[in-house]
């Protein structure tokens, strides 16, 4: 086995003590000369045209510098179906859509002139239901579009109208998801600022600098290259910052009109309000197995709530067709998904895009199949488990694979044997549920690059700096690039500079998201690190008068292997590089594009370069009589290629956990005729530490032979299995299944009455 | 936030005087946990605010010749939870007021914000009531008393008039042949509210399993905390059963009057009203 001196190493996060004693300066706390405060008139109704819009008494109030509305705004409209403007001039489709904004001198009065804005509307009928909006009859949301369907897509692999004939036997759910929040801790942020050029400066919590640089272009007419994206530290992103929102360009226009900067952060009632969630599901789903143990079939249909506009979110679809096309061998498989507008909140990005929902649904219907022909849960998995280096009839390449590894840990370590003898207390049952998951580990081909670049450079006292595309959102990127480059240039991790947030100086990338960031930014250092590499070997060749294949790289210094005290430190080798005719810097390199694929129409082709997979096994408490349901003891087993942090690793499985046990049991942004009933943190709750449980994380390491190092990405893999092996231990605890989520205690309670009242 | 008035009395009699000035807009502040984020929201816009941190003597917890025990309505959730003086003879009320919203808030936060906010699922109604508290309030007219089950008119909503204040609340001396318990039913185990909260106070007969008098008190499912007095009659006077106990569940059940709302419907506080009451009158049994 290869001996590595960093990678695989716990290093710990060198900002977690200044994150903990709060010396760390978010977007939030930024302040520069001259700031205003921005805030945004929305929209009280559900779905209106708006008749009339006065601002004439907020222009007249002391401290206001600039009030905008739709008529400021060049007309050119933004998001992944061009679907609006950033302000709303004809008409609002949502409770919370911007209509008006203004900046002032602080946010009281910026508050108290919103207030003098004066906006006639009158109200259309809305439709909140997704089934409703596609009746012939449901009110246009988007008027030149013919319907409220914004997409339908077909995926079909083998038969499967002839898969459920042949199945021996067939399990059908109807399933409904919620709401969910990506809720970080910061709330959205932005701070504009032309400089007297008038070029745009942009401090931001996004998750996409690059991207958000060319939707701000598009948005506003402002050249890209007059727009510099800085992000701060970010509090947290969950998949929130994946699109561009109404904010920025509101905010960017705000600071033009002023001619002032502005700073424009939500409330926490507004990020529940405006930050894109989760999308809400109906799925009508299908499996089918024979009674060897084969899986044979699932056909699935999706209607997905897009609400008042598309964002990238409504690609969730193909991810979800991933997880039942592809999650176990599965001969015959369908997904039809409908996405549709309605009046509801905007959907987006969150943790696990689309995953969570189907391995809900992929999951819960495994253990059905099992009981249905008598078989083990557990067992039934592992018989149908995916193995390395085989291709699923959906295109889909797996290359390395620990799932069957990954299955079989989480069971041993939970007990599961446990299940075979329960013993009953009071009104407490115990039950244990397992659930699996696939998800993209090695980038995902959404857009037209899925790259990402970085430039290692050492200057002439030895510092290495790498500038990378990778956006650090709390996960810990920069110290995962830092060991790969580390390992590589044979120095100090913690000697390592990172700059990873100006799009001005460092290379694109398309992202933070798809858990692709080690996978893809740590496999461009590893590209710059290795040009470094050549050209220090190379004038240390000179120095040294040795060949470079008889030279190392170790604690900063080109070391003769075998002679050890023969060696030349960095500085003096980048030194002897500069300082002479015909001198040159040491500079390198990468640029690292996965080789995968888009996805066709069909739903088919390998959109990511590597898969990772991953088991949890949950054990639940539920209390009979007040349907209560305790997560107790959560075992979650990933195949990560190879951890270069197991630390990190860790860190990525313990707070997926969190998440898909919130998504599992109580988050749910309560949304009824449009407005969202519990936009505080208190009502939409988040598990306090009290609340979670034991969460015992394992790694399992397959060497991937693309990922950097062997690594695949982790991000998502903890959120997604959650909800299903907490139904699945549900049902093994009372006998129970519950097919919508969150699973409160009150469904709990009215499905154990109603097994009650059928058994009598 | 908008400008407000800012007073900060250092007597009690300075502070009911600037109350007493205005009909409406003038509120007190204390721990300030519900106010200014109410303030923030822009739920309330008060004209004038009333700090009560630099009256003397409002935060103290003091037993009285008669054995009872005044909680000053400053006292925080934290003084209270940790009060040997309460722990030893309302264990119940020390409790709950240990596991109220999370530490931070519990430092700040008193007992009479809690009261006077008069959220029907104020967690320290339910076991004050059930021990027989009176509130006790300062006004223009001098002091009065009311039973603290009279104090709260509706959610929001108490007896306090025009420049009324509340300073303590007054507990009855304990007792030693009685047991009380607390049951708060929520989704979380911190930082929430209740979706039902259950207090049940029982005296037993000397040496004896015969319940001679019982307090339910139930929060969360009407417009303020209230006894379920059928239910308190259904066990008085007789050993607690497990019949009597399942009786008692169901007719306090019969007496709530909740609401659907964000943390639970009518139906499912219903069915907890029954189980808590159940649980709560179980626990008073076996620690008897």
């Amino acid at each position: 086995m290869t001996q590595f001196s960093y990678i695989g190493k716990r290093i710990p996060k060198p900002d977690a003590w200044a994150k903990a004693t709060g010396q760390v300066v978010y977007g939030h706390d930024l302040k520069v000369p001259r700031m205003l405060y921005g805030k945004i008139l929305r929209s009280p109704l559900p779905h209106a045209r708006i008749l009339h819009i006065d601002t004439s008494r907020a222009e007249r109030l002391p401290g206001v510098k600039a009030v905008i509305t739709a008529k400021d705004f060049p007309p050119r409209r933004f998001g992944f179906a061009k679907d609006r403007t950033p302000l709303k001039g004809d008409k609002v489709r949502r409770v919370g859509d911007e209509v008006a904004a203004v900046a002032a001198v602080d946010e009281d009065t910026a508050e108290e002139a919103l207030e003098l804005i004066h906006v006639e509307y009158e109200p259309l009928p809305p439709v909140f239901d997704p089934e409703e909006a596609l009746k012939p009859d449901a009110p246009l949301i988007h008027e030149e579009r013919e319907s409220n369907l914004f997409r339908h897509q077909e995926y079909v692999h083998g038969d499967p109208d002839r898969g459920l004939d042949e199945a021996d036997v067939v399990v059908e759910d109807y399933y409904e998801l919620g709401y969910m929040q990506p809720t970080p801790l910061e709330t959205c942020f932005c701070l504009a600022a032309f400089d007297p050029s008038g070029r745009l400066t942009v401090w931001s919590t996004t998750q996409i600098p690059f991207l958000l640089q060319r939707d701000l272009a598009e948005a506003l007419g402002i050249p890209g290259s007059h727009i510099r994206i800085i992000q701060t530290a970010i509090g947290g992103g969950f998949g929130r910052g994946l699109d561009m929102y109404s904010f920025e360009p509101i905010c960017v226009w705000l600071a033009k009109k002023a001619g002032q900067p502005v700073r424009l952060a939500f409330t926490r009632q507004e990020e529940f309000i405006a930050a894109e969630c989760r999308q809400p599901m109906r799925i009508w789903a299908r499996s089918g197995a024979m009674k060897d143990g084969r899986l044979w079939v699932r056909d699935v249909k999706i209607l997905l709530d897009n609400g008042a506009y598309v964002s990238w979110g409504t690609v969730t679809t193909l991810v979800f067709m991933e997880t039942v096309g592809s999650l176990y061998r599965v001969p015959h498989a369908r997904v039809i998904s409908d996405s549709v507008y309605t009046n509801n909140p905007i959907t987006g990005a969150v943790r696990g895009f689309g995953n969570p929902q189907s391995t809900f649904v992929v999951e819960t219907q495994m253990d059905r199949l099992a009981e249905a022909i008598g078989m083990d849960p557990l067992e039934f998995r592992l018989r149908n488990v995916n193995r390395p280096f085989e291709e699923t009839p959906q295109g889909i390449k797996i290359t390395s694979c620990g799932l069957k590894e990954c299955l079989e840990e989480a069971a041993r370590r939970i007990g599961w044997e446990r299940r075979k003898k329960k013993e009953a207390s009071g009104t407490k049952r115990r039950g244990i549920g397992i659930a699996a998951t696939m998800n993209v580990g090695g980038g995902a081909r959404i857009y037209r690059s899925d790259g990402c670049g970085a430039i290692v450079k050492v200057d002439d006292f030895g510092q290495i700096t790498v500038m990378t595309g990778a956006t650090e959102i709390g996960q810990g990127s920069d110290v995962i690039v830092a060991q790969i480059v580390a390992e590589v240039l044979g120095v100090q991790p913690d000697k390592i500079v990172i700059v990873n947030n100006d799009t001005a100086l460092t290379p694109w990338d398309v992202g933070v998201h798809a858990s692709r960031t080690t996978f893809i930014a740590g496999k461009s250092a590893l590209f710059a690190a290795q040009e470094v590499k050549r050209q220090i070997l190379e004038t240390a060749e000179e120095l040294l008068e040795v060949s470079a294949a008889d030279l190392e790289l170790r604690d900063g210094y080109v070391v003769v292997r075998g002679s050890p005290d023969r060696r030349v430190p960095f500085d003096k080798v980048v030194r002897a590089r500069h300082f002479r005719e015909g001198g040159q810097v040491i500079v390198g390199h990468g640029w690292y594009d996965p080789p995968n694929e888009m996805v066709g129409a069909d739903g088919k082709g390998n959109i990511s370069a590597a898969y990772g997979f991953g088991a949890q096994a949950i054990e639940v408490e539920v209390d009979i009589e007040t349907g209560k349901v305790k997560p107790l003891w959560v075992v979650s087993a990933h195949d990560v290629g190879r951890a270069i942090n197991p630390m990190y690793v860790e860190g990525q499985i313990e707070g997926g956990v969190v998440m898909g046990l919130g998504y599992a049991l109580l988050e749910e942004l309560q949304v009824r005729e449009g407005r969202v009933r519990n936009p505080t943190l208190l009502d939409y709750r988040l598990l306090t530490a009290l609340d979670a449980p034991k969460i015992e994380s394992v790694i399992v390491e397959t060497d991937d032979p693309e990922g950097p190092f062997g690594a695949k990405g982790v991000g998502e893999m903890g959120t997604n299995p959650t909800a299903a092996a907490v139904a699945n231990a549900i049902y093994d605890a009372i006998g129970v299944r519950i097919t919508s989520l969150p699973i409160t205690p009150e469904k709990v309670l009215r499905a154990l009455k109603e097994q009650r009242s059928g058994e009598q | 936030m908008k400008p407000f008035e800012y007073y900060a009395p250092e007597t009690l009699e300075a502070a009911v005087e600037i109350m007493a000035r205005y009909e409406e807009g003038v509120y007190p502040v204390a721990g300030g946990t519900d106010l200014i984020p109410k303030m923030r929201y822009g739920q309330i816009q008060p004209k004038v605010v009333v700090n009560l941190k630099r009256i003397p003597g409002l935060a103290e917890i003091v037993p009285q010749d008669d054995g009872s025990l005044k909680i000053g309505a400053l006292a925080t959730l934290t003084q209270v939870a940790s009060s040997p003086k309460v722990r030893e003879r309302y264990l119940m009320v020390a409790q709950i007021a240990g596991k109220m919203a999370s530490v931070p808030v519990r430092n700040l936060a008193t007992v009479g914000g809690n009261l006077c906010n008069a959220a029907p699922s104020a967690d320290l109604a339910p076991p004050l009531i059930a021990l027989d508290a009176e509130a006790v309030i300062f006004g223009p007219q001098g002091e009065r008393r009311v039973p603290l089950e009279a104090f709260f008119t509706g959610p929001g909503q108490t007896v306090l008039g025009r420049g009324e204040l509340l300073t303590a609340v007054v507990v009855p001396p304990p007792d030693p042949q009685a047991r009380g318990t607390y049951i708060k039913h929520a989704h979380r185990e911190a930082l929430d509210i209740a979706i039902v909260g259950v207090a049940a106070w029982v005296r037993f007969e000397e040496g004896g399993s015969v319940c001679e008098d019982a307090h339910i008190v139930l929060g969360a499912v009407a417009p303020t905390p209230i006894r379920a007095r059928e239910a308190e009659a259904a066990i008085r006077g007789a050993p607690l059963t497990e019949e009597r106990i399942a009786e008692a569940g169901r007719l306090a059940a019969e007496a709530a009057r909740p609401i659907d709302d964000v943390r639970g419907s009518a139906w499912y506080r219903r069915e907890m009203v029954a189980v808590l009451t159940r649980r709560a009158l179980f626990s008073v049994t076996i620690s008897q």
